[in-house]
């Protein structure tokens, strides 16, 4: 009875052992994406989780990283805050490095606990403000909304002489109240002035009294800094009452969704929209890119946001290799923290449209685009670096 | 303490203390949804004392349940007995218009958020270990004084006011003192909740304190039951536990889950799944057991 | 002056669509004793579905106006028998126990729509319902179809169903039932039938609705119905709850109201101010200005 207890020990301790020893080498790497697979902006997350989804097939169809394949697994947070924090606390227990998340609030909620647990969560879709809060656990896609959305807007304005003032529709979400307030910088700059701002409503419905208050306004150009769907449809009240200088309206980057265009159809044909992805650019990854986006959403052009973890993933690739990180458990944090340093200055990164270069997380020379929206799609107007 | 169980435990306890402050006014009748704004406005003033002038956090803690308890009775002077209509319409307004206030203040974050509250006591872990204790001393006090009330002269007069107001009034229960006690204590207990949840997740968004939290804390009562506090302890932290673990294909439907509930619950058993008679016989099975003991 | 005018008209466009929810909030608690909170989602639902026929059969209206209302009346027969049930015990308008459930209701609907139609995303709707361009334009002030139609059905529902509710003999069963179901028997009046068409009946306002509504904003989107319900409760209330003419009064002047303030104040103060002013009336007047009828 005795041998056959001492047997059952030895065998458990064996096992325990086994079990309490880690294994050094990663068979595969796993990348989670906290992201909204639900909720109310679920459609923008699918979006954003293909291009994802996109880089892993390439990176795998190519030998994998380190010879190992890359998995992308989804983490819903459904957009809300509680959700997502715990789902991070869950990440940040043995992930080497995370994307996402998704939006606003959720980054609020779960970047903390990323940056205290020093693993880099890339928020690709976020501006500058929100991202650099949590440098460099974290590194911003977009450079300060300060330095570059004056340039852009100012550049629009500059096509058209008989532009003296504007009116901006802003929307009190996130960022983009600093954002207008960038827009106003920039045009002031050039001697147009800005009237006071008209104020979207979130909950808006209707968009009447808004529209006539602008116009009352007399503005020579109008910017939109409001969700797509409101864009649409203030341009329907804007245009029902008089206004025909479409090309003298000008929307920002996170209104050029596709509700901008199912909602807005023939309405918003002659309207600019600036954004950082030209869809016109022609080489071989992003040809393929848009291609198999187009194939597996209905014909749909590639959301304009797609890329960013596309890239996201390259860029996490090219950490991994540069910086030999074997995926060790045993030297998680050692490991995380060389993928963040490398992120944070990463020099000539090869993103599917452009190089670029970041420099303590912020990019620097990324283009950026005005385009004129014809029948339902994007012509390039022009570049401004 | 492993973090995931951290964030469940925090936000569970949050979610008890938030369902049970809106139990209290709703033994009254009252839906009373002001607690959510009370929650923003109590969580930014106490962030704003501490980043920016630097108040201990103890201090700003107890600013928080003073404000929100002040709010709550300056309210309650005008809707302490007033119809349950009056006193969701209220609550409605209070949400707006603290959204809106919060979203025009740039020294509190405005649209984009306060970021980076500091850690309590110093280090990352022993800020969790604070926060923990101090939600659930809470939970332990409001329970307490939850117990307490519910088998008092008051309470029973609370249930009376909800059976039949104009009975209860009849019999001399002073309506609108009732009620201006259970709303002062729930926006009390709010405005602290308030504080503990921003510093939970160390930063302030307005969309931590939308009309979902609203949803979240009527299942609680509802599908826990509402006419004792006990089903909100059970339910809090299934309702918000629970699916963690679903697979990812059950988790895309939780909402639906959650409304299938509610409505499963109120047709088949209106007070929820922890009733009064439910409570008061394991009660009695208890006592019954003590006395055996005793007698043994 | 142009342009107060101007926002007058906004405002009636805005006010008609909460006299049109009123409306079918208040037909279902006068004919059903119920708080329906959540009819706007409902309407919304039948607007998703309308949009789903026009887009599978090539923009035929009659079509798409028969799937809204028969999806509306659908949706309501089936949700009576979860209401009746709630109801079952008690002796008045039970708001806790029928808001709540209908909540529960709007929670699913909502789900559903940014789970499965177009992705979550918003809907559009043809050019041949949404209409293109306005009927009328003077300067700033534009009047379209959408907002022609749905005031004028606005004020012909609320004397439509005055009229049923009060002046007739099923309106007046349907009322009996909704207030003493045990009373209503005793008379002889069929409790299951009655009971099923005052919802059916309720589903046929609720569709008609949906169209008005697909040709006033012209799309849709699943939080619609959330954006609007908030002020629909509220306009009841303010009103007097099952107040048809209050609601409808209530309704107009609270558009006119989100107008003026959008316009000559401030858009993100609009909500603010225009649930001040109803609190300040609430607070004077709890059981509404035009009192209640339930």
């Amino acid at each position: 009875m005795r041998k056959i207890l001492g047997v059952i020990l030895f065998v458990l301790f064996a096992a325990g052992l086994g079990f309490a020893q880690p294994q050094v080498e990663v068979k595969e790497w796993t990348v989670p994406f906290l992201n909204c697979l639900t909720g109310p902006i679920a459609a923008i997350g699918e979006y954003l989780e293909w291009g994802a989804e996109r880089a892993a097939f390439e990176i795998n169809a190519a030998g994998g990283i380190k010879g190992k394949p890359v998995k992308v697994v989804g983490v819903d947070t459904a957009m809300d805050p509680q959700k997502g924090s715990v789902e991070m606390a869950k990440l940040v227990e043995n992930t080497l490095v995370a994307l996402g998340p998704v939006p606003e609030p959720v980054i609020m909620a779960a970047m903390p606990i990323a940056v205290e647990s020093g693993m880099m969560s890339f928020t690709a879709t976020t501006s500058y403000e929100y991202a650099v809060k949590y440098f460099p656990w974290t590194v911003s896609w977009f450079p300060p909304t300060e330095l570059r959305l004056g340039v852009l807007v100012a550049a629009w304005a500059k096509q058209f002489s008989d532009i003296k003032t504007v009116i901006q529709f802003v929307e009190p979400y996130g960022p983009w109240p600093g954002m207008a307030d960038a827009h106003v910088k920039g045009l002031t700059g050039m001697g147009v002035k800005v009237l006071d701002k008209v104020e979207v409503p979130s909950d808006a419905v209707t968009f009447g009294p808004l529209a006539v208050k602008a116009l009352d306004a007399k503005p020579d150009g109008i910017v939109f800094v409001c969700n797509a769907e409101k864009i649409a449809k203030i341009i329907k009240e804007l245009k029902n009452r008089g206004w025909s200088k479409m090309d003298h309206m000008l929307v920002f980057s996170s209104g050029d969704a596709p509700e901008l265009y199912t909602t807005g159809g023939a309405d918003v044909n002659g309207v600019q929209v600036y954004n950082y992805i030209n869809p016109f650019v022609d080489n071989p990854r992003w040809n393929a890119f848009k291609a198999a986006f187009e194939k597996d959403h209905n014909g749909m052009a590639p959301f304009s946001l797609s890329p960013n973890y596309y890239d996201a993933l390259y860029m996490i690739k090219e950490a991994i290799e540069k910086t030999g990180v074997t995926g060790d458990p045993k030297k998680l944090k050692e490991e995380r923290k060389k993928i963040a340093d490398y992120c944070a200055n990463v020099k000539g990164f090869k993103g599917i449209q452009f190089n670029w270069d970041m420099k303590d997380g912020v990019p620097t020379n990324k283009p950026t685009y005005i385009f004129t929206i014809e029948n339902g799609a994007k012509k390039l107007t022009m570049e401004v670096r | 303490m492993p973090l995931p169980l951290y964030y469940f435990l925090s936000i569970a306890a949050v979610n008890i203390l938030m369902s049970w402050a809106l139990y209290l006014p709703y033994r009254v009748t009252n839906l009373h949804f002001i607690v959510v704004a009370n929650m923003a406005i109590s969580g930014y003033t106490a962030a704003y004392l501490v980043m920016t002038l630097h108040v201990p956090f103890g201090v700003a803690l107890l600013a928080g349940f003073l404000l929100g308890g002040l709010i709550g009775y300056v309210v309650s002077l005008f809707i302490g007995d007033a119809p349950t209509f009056a006193v969701v319409i209220v609550g409605f307004t209070f949400i707006y218009i603290t959204r809106t206030v919060i979203e025009n203040l740039p020294i509190i974050g405005g649209t984009l958020g306060l970021f980076g509250l500091p850690s309590i006591g110093g280090s990352p872990a022993a800020h969790r270990w604070i926060i923990i204790a101090i939600l659930y001393a809470l939970v332990l006090l409001v329970g307490f004084l939850i117990h307490r009330f519910d088998h008092s002269r008051l309470g029973r007069a609370a249930s009376a006011v909800f059976v039949d107001k104009d009975l209860a009034a009849s019999l001399g229960v002073d309506i609108k003192k009732l009620g201006m006690v259970l709303q002062t204590f729930s926006c009390t207990i709010a405005g602290g909740c308030g504080v503990l949840y921003g510093f939970i997740f160390k930063s302030f968004h307005l969309d931590f304190f939308g009309f979902a939290l609203v949803g979240i804390f009527m299942t609680v009562i509802f599908v826990g039951g509402y006419a004792t506090q006990w089903g909100t302890v059970l339910l809090a932290p299934i309702l918000y536990g629970v699916p963690l673990l679903f697979p990812s294909w059950l988790q895309t439907w939780r909402i639906v889950i959650y409304g299938a509930l509610l409505i499963l619950v109120l047709v088949l058993k209106p007070e929820g799944f922890v009733t009064r008679r439910r409570v008061h016989s394991i009660e009695t099975f208890l006592s019954g057991k003590r006395k055996i003991r005793n007698i043994q | 002056m142009q342009v107060f005018i101007a926002q007058v008209i906004n405002g009636l466009s805005v006010g008609s669509i909460y006299v049109l929810l009123v409306t079918g909030f208040n037909l279902l608690l006068l004919a059903a004793m119920i708080i329906h909170f959540s009819y706007p989602q409902v309407v919304v639902f039948s607007m998703y579905i309308a949009w789903l026929v026009l887009k599978f059969t090539g923009a035929n209206i009659l079509l798409g106006v028969a799937a809204a209302i028969g999806s509306s009346i659908l949706l309501n027969l089936l949700s009576a028998p979860l209401f009746q049930k709630v109801m079952q015990k008690r002796g008045e308008v039970d708001i806790n126990a029928t808001m709540v459930m209908s909540m529960g209701m709007g929670m699913i609907i909502t789900d559903i729509l940014s789970h499965t139609f177009n992705k979550g995303l918003p809907i559009a709707y043809p050019a041949s319902l949404a209409g293109s361009r306005p009927l009328a334009r003077f300067g700033l002030i534009s009047i379209g179809t959408g907002q022609v139609w749905s005031l004028a059905v606005g004020i012909v529902a609320v004397s439509a169903f005055f009229l049923l509710l009060y002046k007739t003999r099923p309106g007046r069963a349907f009322r009996a039932i909704a207030e003493d179901p045990n009373g209503a028997r005793l008379v002889g009046i069929p409790i299951l039938s009655t009971g099923l068409q005052s919802y059916a009946l309720s589903g046929l306002l609720g569709g008609i609705i949906a169209v008005l509504l697909a040709m006033l904003l012209g799309s849709a989107s699943p939080g619609l119905g959330e954006q609007v319900a908030h002020k629909v409760l509220a306009v009841s209330i303010i009103a007097g709850l099952g107040n048809l003419a209050g609601g409808l009064v209530v309704g107009l002047l609270l558009g006119i109201l989100e107008a003026i303030v959008q316009g000559y104040v401030s858009g993100s103060w609009s909500n603010a101010i225009a649930f001040v002013i109803m609190l300040v009336v609430i607070l004077v007047k709890p059981k509404g200005l035009f009192g209640t009828k339930v």
